[in-house]
C-alpha cells in the first residue's frame, strides 16, 4: 500500500471527486474501517494495486497492528460478505466499489459471517 | 419467469468421472489401484476428500494420513473452493470420455498457492459468502438478509447430500427479481481466460440502457476491446448461443453459489 496523503488533502479540499495522481491512476482507493475490538489504524484511506488479494490486505494489516501470530483479521466487503482470500481487489473494486472508493471492514472475530 | 426445471435438473445432474492417483512419495509398500468417482460437477473437492482418503488411508505412511488433502492435475494445484466442474473446464476443456486423473496429496499443503478451505465447516462459510456477495448483486442483499439461519442450511445441505428439491425449495427465492421488478439488478458473473485460475468480476446489468433483455452477444460486444474480441463462451462443458439472455442464464445456469462461471474465448484482432 502506499501512502496517500496527496489523494486525501485533495479529497478534503475538493469534497467527493478526487483525481488520482499520474502515478496512482491504476490503483484502487480502499477505505480500511475497524469494527469490533480490534485496535483501529488511523489513516484510514490507502491506495492499493488492483491486482493484490484480500489475503494480502489481511497480512498488511496484522503487521500493522503487530498482532500476534495466532489471532486472525476477518474483511468484509460493505458489511455484507467475507471475499476469498485469493480473490483480487480490482474484481472487488468493479462491482462493490461506491463513489471511487471500495470500503472494507476489519476485525478479528467473524462479523457478519 | 417460470422456471425450466428440465434445465436445472440437467445441470444438476453433470457429473465427472475422476480418476484419483496417489502421491507416489507417500505410498509404502505396494502401489495401490487409482480410485475411481463419479462427481457432481457442482460439488468441491474437500467434499469428496473422505471417500478417497478412506481408500487411499492404509497405503500410505503413518505420519500422512491425517494431513490436510490437496490435489494436483499435472502439476496445477487445485483450488479447493472452486466448483469441480470450472476446475475441470479450465484444465481440461478438450471433449474426452476418459476419466480425469488427478493426484490426491496428504502432506506439503502448498500454503503459498493454495487457499486452505479444506475443511466442510471453511467451505460453508465460504459457500455462504458467495451467496451473499451474489445476493448483494442481484438483489441489494435484501433476499439472503431475510432468510433464516435454517434456510442457509438448507442450501448447504441439499448441495452436500445431492437433494435437488431440498435445495431448490430455498434456491428459487434467491433465483427470482425482487418484488415487482422483471430482472436482477446485476447478474453475478465470473469470467475466466485459458487455464489461469484468476477470474474477472465486473458490474453487469440483465437490461440494456434501452431497457431490452441482454443477450450474450450483447456481452461479447461489453468484454470486447478494439484489440481483442470475445467470441465465446462456455459453461458446464456446454458452448452457449450467443442468442441465449443473461437474466435466463443466470436464473437457470449459476452454479449452487449463485455465480455464472464463464470461460471466456478471445481472439486478437
Amino acid at each position: 500500500m502506499t501512502d496517500t496523503e496527496e489523494a486525501q488533502a485533495t479529497a478534503s479540499t475538493s469534497t467527493t471527486t478526487t483525481t488520482p495522481t499520474e502515478k496512482d491512476a491504476a490503483k484502487i482507493c480502499v477505505l480500511l474501517n475497524a469494527t469490533g475490538n480490534v485496535p483501529i489504524i488511523k489513516k484510514r484511506t490507502w491506495t492499493v494495486d488492483p491486482n493484490k488479494t484480500v489475503s494480502w490486505i489481511q497480512k498488511f494489516i496484522h503487521k500493522f497492528l503487530k498482532l500476534d501470530a495466532n489471532e486472525q483479521i476477518f474483511l468484509y466487503v460493505n458489511q455484507t460478505f467475507a471475499p476469498a482470500p485469493d480473490q483480487i481487489i480490482k474484481n472487488l473494486y468493479e462491482c462493490h466499489g461506491t463513489n471511487g472508493k471500495l470500503v472494507l471492514y476489519y476485525c478479528k472475530n467473524q462479523a457478519w459471517g | 419467469m417460470a422456471h425450466d426445471r428440465e434445465v436445472l435438473r440437467m445441470i444438476w445432474e453433470g457429473q465427472i468421472g475422476i480418476c484419483f492417483q496417489a502421491d507416489s512419495e507417500e505410498i509404502v509398500g505396494i502401489r495401490p489401484e487409482p480410485f475411481y468417482l463419479m462427481v457432481s460437477r457442482l460439488s468441491y473437492l474437500p467434499l469428496v476428500t473422505d471417500k478417497v482418503r478412506k481408500y487411499f488411508t492404509r497405503y500410505i505412511a503413518a505420519e500422512h494420513q491425517d494431513g490436510a488433502a490437496w490435489f494436483d492435475f499435472n502439476g496445477t494445484p487445485l483450488r479447493l473452493h472452486y466448483p469441480i466442474g470450472v476446475l475441470y473446464d479450465l484444465l481440461h476443456p478438450d471433449e474426452d470420455s476418459t476419466p480425469w486423473s488427478i493426484t490426491i496429496h496428504f502432506s506439503k499443503f502448498p500454503e503459498e498457492k493454495l487457499v486452505k478451505l479444506n475443511t466442510k465447516e471453511l467451505l460453508e462459510s465460504h459457500y455462504l459468502s458467495c451467496l451473499k456477495e451474489a445476493d448483494v448483486l442481484k438483489h441489494r442483499g435484501l433476499v439472503i438478509s431475510a432468510m433464516q439461519k435454517k434456510d442457509h442450511n438448507q442450501l448447504w445441505l441439499g448441495l452436500i447430500n445431492d437433494k435437488f428439491d431440498q435445495f431448490w425449495a430455498v434456491n428459487r427465492r434467491l433465483m427470482e427479481p425482487y418484488s415487482d421488478q422483471e430482472s436482477f439488478k446485476n447478474i453475478p458473473i465470473r469470467f475466466y481466460y485459458d487455464d489461469d485460475f484468476t477470474y474477472m468480476q465486473k458490474l453487469i446489468t440483465p437490461l440494456s440502457q434501452s431497457g431490452q433483455k441482454k443477450n450474450l452477444a450483447d456481452l461479447m460486444a461489453e468484454l470486447s476491446t478494439p484489440v481483442r474480441k470475445a467470441v465465446g463462451f462456455r459453461t458446464h462443458g456446454i458452448e452457449l448461443h450467443e442468442e441465449t439472455q443473461l437474466q435466463w442464464m443466470s436464473e437457470h445456469l449459476s452454479y449452487p453459489d449463485n455465480f455464472l462461471h464463464l470461460s471466456v474465448d478471445y481472439k486478437n484482432e
